[in-house]
């Protein structure tokens, strides 16, 4: 990505990133857009299935490169000076992104998607200064991975109607319940935890948030087997864990404004399509390429399904680019997040779709030819993108009502105390 | 659109290019232009007029926006500016379904004058086009309904051994957009050299033109039978295809925001009945079926403006734009798909008051379905997509 010539400040960014990164990273070997069919690695992962000891190498890897970021002063671009950061716009961090993408470097999502992502601006936004002192730093340091507990079994879209309690303790509270589909959990030293504690108000109004020490007593962390096979995810059960008062973010019933802090933050998957195994499996050259050695590109159906496909995975590209140039422009974001995210999850189903015809029988069972079999793991994780970060039936609420302007649902009770609408069995509605 | 103006050098020549200010202006001028004269009352009454388009509201086009002349070389009258420009002018036509020659014209006949690089035709013909006094089209009359100029597959050849400037045209161009009314036809013959571009002036020669029964009712398609025709050359002997190839790139990029510009018009009408439609005593946008149905409507429409948006900075070579080939025809397959899908939702939307011939949606169903098929349709646009993104094309095509 070009810097823009209207900021000359940028530039000087640009050039000190450049020279941070050429001093403690190698630059990527060009990688050829062409497939050579047959070679690599036989495997077509979108979920992690490194077994313990491979991840465990990654999360530290992940935490080493974050450390070196941070100590020149690229671990928080966009944060305030007093915790580690540098005060710079959404923009720089953006450049920086794509700087650092020409660059091999550990993979440091563990720590940011949802950590340094989601949870770090939502500490900033609420915590007491105590609280920003103590975790903002080590969370940007890569010392700290936080994780986001907000999901349970009866609230998952409907999100207000969660169940855990925390109750007052002395000077703390006590909190009891369960949490799910918790990612990064098993690495984390912290998590972010919404808790009932007012079921006689609204749902919305008897909601607290706080810093919860993964390594209390009573947090047990167990991991989530998804249909996959792996276990990309947690649940996490809360038995009477004891949390400081001083750990609550915002007000005592304030958790709701805490949590909606924490899903603005949440990164849209922009740009997504283009990375990882996934991603380059359901671009045009690999699929091309799939149609080839199958014998199926002189099959008029097949072609038509792949160029259907293709024009989609262009065309949100595309939006893509254009969100990014009204971004660059000061502009307003508009609904292109929301409209890729839809998109990203039905371009990568359509491929995952269109493959398993093309392999046909010997998508069933594992014959040993390379890219056959493998499309399963892809296949298998395909449903997850239609659900995780909003489920596509929210996202379209979300389109409509407030980018359309369409009403909401009449039935939504934002009024009775939370205690009736689980006696007449509306929460879990 | 000539005040504060930058220029870049694309394709050798200085193009003009609006700011986001300017284009946001000039949307906004052709806007109220057309909110005036050209409501769904004039839209009709031009549909029933014999010309098929008001030909006041053209004249004030060309006179009071001078928007033919948007997007024509300077030389030739025009003010020089791009695909970009033009594309903003096109999808407030497309919003109000524009009965009008201006694309025939602008889109087609003068992108292929310019493209043929013939300077004698474009002096003789582009000051007109730029002042609105000429109207032209172009016609590619393949037999197999794309606009491939193969030797072969033309429903008009030169007669003889004729390949000079001057020749004697034979045969039949049975889809022509707007020849019921145009001035000039441009029309690409099979000729001993191969296609060759050539130029019929409607004034004087003979042809039979006969305006057809149209699907499309806002937008006019003429048969033409050709008997001892003369015409005049344009560009090269042979030199049909390269001119036929720009046109396709500019006319589907144009198309493309035409297009979003009436997806635009459907989701806004959809998103309007839904609010105000009361049904089971709430309005029916508040019920999730019919909800995300415009959510669904709505996801498109932004997808095929950033696809139609994106082809348009290609095609004028925007530094940081996508590759021009591929670009154009995802956004022709992109814009031709959404708009016929969000014209269909429209009318499921309204439900029965939506099939009545006194509401507007047909009228969109219509151009949605006839513009999605101008070129060829999805069995032509797809080929070339794949074949534009470098797979092998199908051996037996």
């Amino acid at each position: 990505m070009p810097s823009e010539p209207d900021d000359s400040g940028m530039d000087q960014f640009v050039a000190e990133a450049r020279a941070f990164l050429d001093a403690n990273a190698t630059r990527r070997a060009h990688i050829s857009d062409e497939v050579v069919w047959g070679e690599g690695e036989d495997r077509i992962t979108y979920f992690s299935t490194d077994p313990p000891e491979v991840e465990a190498a990654k999360v530290a890897a992940a935490k080493a490169w974050q450390k070196v970021r941070y100590d020149s002063d690229f671990g928080w671009i966009t944060g305030p000076p007093e915790f580690g950061g540098r005060s710079l716009s959404s923009l720089h961090d953006l450049v920086y992104d794509s700087l650092e993408a020409e660059y091999d470097v550990p993979d440091t999502g563990v720590l940011s998607l949802i950590g340094l992502g989601m949870i770090g601006p939502t500490i900033l936004a609420h915590g007491t200064e105590e609280l920003k002192r103590r975790y903002l730093p080590a969370m940007y340091a890569g010392d700290v991975i936080a994780c986001q507990l907000f999901s349970e079994p009866g609230a998952g879209s409907d999100l207000a109607g969660l169940t855990t309690r925390a109750v007052r303790d002395g000077d703390g509270w006590l909190l009891e319940g369960q949490k799910v589909w918790t990612s990064v959990a098993q690495h984390a030293a912290i998590g972010l935890a919404l808790c009932r504690t007012d079921p006689d108000k609204p749902k919305h109004k008897g909601i607290t948030a706080f810093v919860v020490d993964m390594s209390a007593p009573g947090v047990d962390i167990r991991p989530l087997r998804q249909m996959t096979g792996g276990a990309e995810f947690n649940e996490v059960f809360l038995t009477d864990v004891r949390v400081p008062d001083d750990h609550r973010l915002g007000p005592v019933d304030g958790g709701w404004g805490v949590a909606l802090t924490t899903l603005m933050n949440e990164r849209a998957s922009v740009g997504g399509e283009g990375a990882g195994a996934a991603g380059r499996a359901v671009a045009l050259p690999f699929l091309t390429e799939l149609l080839r050695a199958n014998g199926r590109l002189e099959d008029a159906a097949a072609r038509r399904r792949l160029a259907e496909l293709y024009a989609d995975q262009a065309a949100t590209e595309y939006l893509n680019h254009q969100a990014l140039r009204r971004f660059r422009a000061g502009q307003q974001p508009g609904p292109e997040s929301s409209v890729s995210k839809l998109m990203y999850a039905q371009n990568l189903t359509r491929g995952a779709h269109l493959a398993a015809e093309i392999v046909g029988p010997r998508l069933v069972a594992d014959t040993g030819e390379w890219g056959t079999f493998a499309w399963t793991e892809l296949l298998l994780a395909t449903p997850a993108l239609r659900i995780l970060g909003g489920t596509e039936e929210i996202m379209k609420n979300i389109l409509a009502e407030r980018v359309l302007g369409l009403p909401k649902e009449p039935s939504i009770d934002t009024k009775s105390p939370f205690r009736e609408l689980r006696r007449s069995g509306r929460a879990e509605a | 659109m000539s005040t504060g103006t930058g220029t870049r050098a694309a394709a050798g020549t200085t193009r003009a290019e609006a700011s986001d200010a300017e284009l946001t202006e000039l949307r906004t001028a052709v806007r109220d232009f057309l909110s005036s004269r050209a409501d769904e009352a004039a839209v009709r009454a031009a549909v029933d007029s014999e010309r098929g388009y008001d030909d006041k509201v053209w004249a004030q086009i060309a006179a009071e926006l001078g928007l033919p002349a948007l997007a024509l070389p300077t030389a030739y009258g025009g003010d020089g500016y791009g695909v970009v420009e033009l594309s903003v002018v096109i999808g407030e036509m497309g919003r109000v379904l524009l009965p009008s020659p201006f694309f025939s014209t602008v889109v087609l006949a003068a992108t292929a004058i310019v493209a043929s690089g013939d300077a004698g035709a474009a002096e003789r013909l582009l000051p007109g086009i730029a002042a609105g006094a000429t109207t032209a089209t172009l016609t590619v009359p393949n037999r197999a309904g794309s606009w491939e100029p193969a030797t072969g597959t033309l429903g008009v050849h030169v007669t003889g051994s004729g390949s000079g400037a001057e020749v004697v045209l034979e045969g039949t161009a049975p889809l022509v957009v707007e020849g019921g009314t145009a001035d000039v036809v441009l029309i690409v013959a099979d000729s001993p050299a191969g296609p060759t571009l050539y130029e019929v002036d409607m004034t004087t020669a003979g042809v039979a033109r006969t305006t057809l029964r149209g699907l499309d009712l806002t937008r006019r398609i003429a048969r033409m039978d050709f008997r001892d025709v003369p015409a005049r050359l344009v560009g090269e002997p042979g030199g049909a295809a390269p001119v036929v190839a720009r046109v396709l790139d500019v006319a589907t990029t144009a198309l493309a925001a035409e297009q979003v510009g009436g997806a635009r018009a459907c989701l806004e009408t959809a998103t309007a009945y839904a609010k105000e439609r009361m049904q089971f005593g709430r309005p029916i946008g508040s019920f999730q079926a019919v909800k995300h149905k415009c959510a669904d409507m709505l996801a498109r429409v932004q997808v095929a403006d950033a696809a139609a948006t994106e082809a348009a900075r290609a095609v004028d070579g925007v530094p940081g734009s996508p590759d021009p080939g591929v670009a154009t025809a995802v956004a022709h397959a992109v814009c031709s798909e959404a708009f016929m899908a969000v014209a269909a939702e429209n009318i499921q939307v309204h439900g029965g008051i939506g099939f009545t011939w006194e509401h507007p949606a047909h009228l969109y169903y219509r151009r949605a379905k006839a513009s999605q098929l101008l070129f060829g349709g999805p069995a032509v646009y797809y080929e070339r997509l794949l074949r534009r993104a470098g797979v092998r094309p199908l051996r037996t095509a």
